[in-house]
């Protein structure tokens, strides 16, 4: 145990290392991260002081909405770049290495790389639209919705890395798996902003069925906001993200363990 | 039981067939077509503790794949391989961290940080002891002369001294087995020279077991005792590069410089070659004693200079690729 902290502190401190050899660069490009999602928020601020509210939402709770969905992603991003990154890991052979190495496969992936610069600029983001909205959307910051509020996180994170961990998987059937990612992660994600009540059906169920974005900050969002339109769905949606993190990611997981077997080294 | 021990391992990959055009590009997507390769077929052999022993063969004969097997990448279809009392794909943590593996195509050290920082990471990774790891980079920095660019982040590196890196972070947990997939490619004639002898000495100091697989031969002259061949997925021979030579590369070569401008009558058995009129070469088999030859030749001339050679191993081993017959 201490010795798998010892590796994973060397890890962070050579991944960096590595990130500080270009310190303006690792500046613009978490700058560019950030203003590149950022855009996309000021668009539906812009849309919004038109309208109000969007079906019942004002703008405030719409970046609180919001806020879930970068935050969670720049944490998970710290933790699987190597997974999101796999494909290419798998291609040019450096899954090799990590085979030759004494320690387990997933932890290597995992802490051998992490894109500092997505993390900073979707984490900042979401940090920044946290602190707008946190205060006006009427939450009662105490104990238990703090606590409340940390789950959420920490589910909202499993799910979408649970996700990622998949589509890994899938790499070593397919080699290669960016389009697939395309489709389910990151269009259904465009949606995932918005409260899924003002989408039609289909899309509605994706989203909490098939790609369970409403998980991440729909539905919890439910629970501190109290919005009138979640009397269209039951009402114990809003206490499932962390039991569905920890389900999908272990289905996932065992997913991984089962595909790795079928692992077939790219050749030189 | 030897050191490495391996039966009748067999390897298929399915490779998917690709029709041309764009109606084949459709029809890819919908029907994949799959093709058996048979990468490695039956291939036996062992190999004792402290050997160094050269793996060769054209591209595609099944040489990494076969290292991919015994290194633990790659799951045989059928077969057995125990190496050091492992097996390498089933037992994979405990046998990855008593081995080390050098890919001459590709680095392991960590591109834009100093050779040492990988040196750092690989000590935490293979859980190395301090004493272990000192005594280790002190003996490579010397044996490889890294020195000079051991704070260098590896990007600014000559090809040379990247190389020699990379085979020092392949040895700092001292493994029991090394695995050399072309160690010295694109590397000039001096480094070439400098890994070579560092190789040698290691092997003779820790009597460590180390496998190659080249397509440079004086890497397998220079190193190896004892060369497998290997082509279309078959082992086709096992022994010394000494038996190698006497096996295939009976044919050898007399060139003989006269006097003044000579026509020599045909020999029986020799193939006469006229480079011009003053030299000529006579190329023959084992079966012909060299001194008949050159008996016939000065008792009949006047001969100036002679030159005996052996066929080099290089055109042995491009003979036996092109399953030509041997002369």
């Amino acid at each position: 145990m201490k010795d798998t902290l010892h590796l994973m502190a060397v890890y962070t401190r050579t991944t960096a290392k590595a990130w500080f050899q270009y310190r303006i660069d690792a500046v613009l490009r978490s700058l560019a991260v950030f203003l590149r999602e950022a855009t996309g928020i000021i668009v539906i601020w812009l849309t919004l002081m038109k309208f109000d509210t969007l079906n019942g939402w004002d703008i405030y709770e719409m970046f609180f909405l919001f806020s879930l969905l970068f935050l969670t992603y720049g944490i998970m991003i710290i933790f699987f770049t190597g997974l999101r990154d796999f494909g290419r890991t798998v291609r040019d052979g450096s899954f090799d290495r990590f085979i030759l190495r004494p320690r387990g496969l997933l932890f290597q992936i995992v802490f051998a790389n992490s894109d500092w610069f997505a993390a900073i600029g979707h984490g900042g983001l979401g940090l920044v639209l946290f602190l707008i909205s946190a205060g006006k959307v009427g939450i009662k910051w105490d104990m238990f919705s703090v606590v409340y509020y940390i789950f959420t996180i920490l589910g909202g994170v499993l799910i979408q890395g649970a996700v990622f961990l998949l589509l890994a998987a899938l790499n070593i059937y397919l080699l290669q798996t960016d389009s697939l990612k395309a489709m389910i992660y990151w269009n259904m994600r465009k949606f995932a902003g918005y409260p899924i009540s003002i989408f039609n059906k289909v899309i509605q169920i994706i989203m909490i069925y098939v790609m369970p974005f409403a998980f991440v900050n729909y539905f919890p969002a439910q629970y501190l906001l109290r919005k009138s339109d979640m009397a269209a769905y039951p009402k114990v949606y809003m206490y499932l993200t962390p039991i569905i993190g920890i389900l999908m990611y272990l289905a996932a997981y065992l997913f991984w363990r089962f595909s790795i077997r079928f692992y077939k080294s790219s050749g030189n | 039981m030897s050191f490495i021990e391996v039966k009748n391992i067999k390897k298929t990959y399915h490779v998917s067939k690709r029709r041309s055009g764009i109606p084949g590009m459709i029809a890819n997507l919908f029907v994949p077509k799959y093709e058996k390769r048979e990468a490695v077929k039956d291939i036996s052999f062992s190999i004792e503790k402290g050997e160094m022993v050269g793996f060769i063969g054209p591209n595609g004969a099944g040489k990494s794949t076969t290292i991919k097997m015994l290194s633990g990448i790659l799951y045989p279809d059928s077969g057995e391989i125990i190496c050091s009392g492992a097996v390498p794909y089933k037992q994979r943590k405990n046998y990855v961290g008593r081995i080390g593996v050098v890919f001459g195509q590709k680095s392991q050290l960590q591109w834009d940080l100093p050779v040492k920082d990988s040196f750092e990471l690989l000590k935490a990774i293979y859980r190395i002891p301090d004493d272990t790891y000192r005594k280790n980079l002190d003996r490579f920095t010397e044996m490889l002369d890294m020195s000079g660019f051991i704070d260098q982040p590896v990007r600014q590196l000559s090809l040379g001294q990247r190389m020699r890196s990379d085979i020092a972070a392949a040895l700092l947990h001292s493994p029991e087995i090394v695995f050399f997939d072309e160690p010295t490619i694109g590397v000039d004639v001096l480094g070439k020279e400098a890994i070579r002898s560092f190789i040698r000495e290691l092997n003779a100091e820790d009597n460590v077991t180390m496998i190659f697989t080249t397509h440079d031969m004086q890497d397998i002259e220079k190193t190896c005792n004892r060369v497998i061949i290997i082509d279309e997925g078959s082992k086709v021979y096992d022994g010394t590069l000494m038996g190698v030579r006497e096996k295939y590369g009976s044919s050898r070569k007399l060139e003989v410089e006269f006097m003044t401008d000579t026509v020599t009558e045909p020999i029986e058995g020799v193939e006469t070659v006229d480079t011009d009129p003053r030299h000529k070469s006579f190329i023959f088999g084992k079966e012909i004693h060299i001194n008949d030859i050159m008996a016939e030749l000065l008792q009949k001339y006047s001969v100036r200079d002679i030159n005996i050679t052996e066929s080099d191993i290089e055109s042995i081993i491009r003979k036996i690729y092109s399953k030509e017959e041997t002369v």
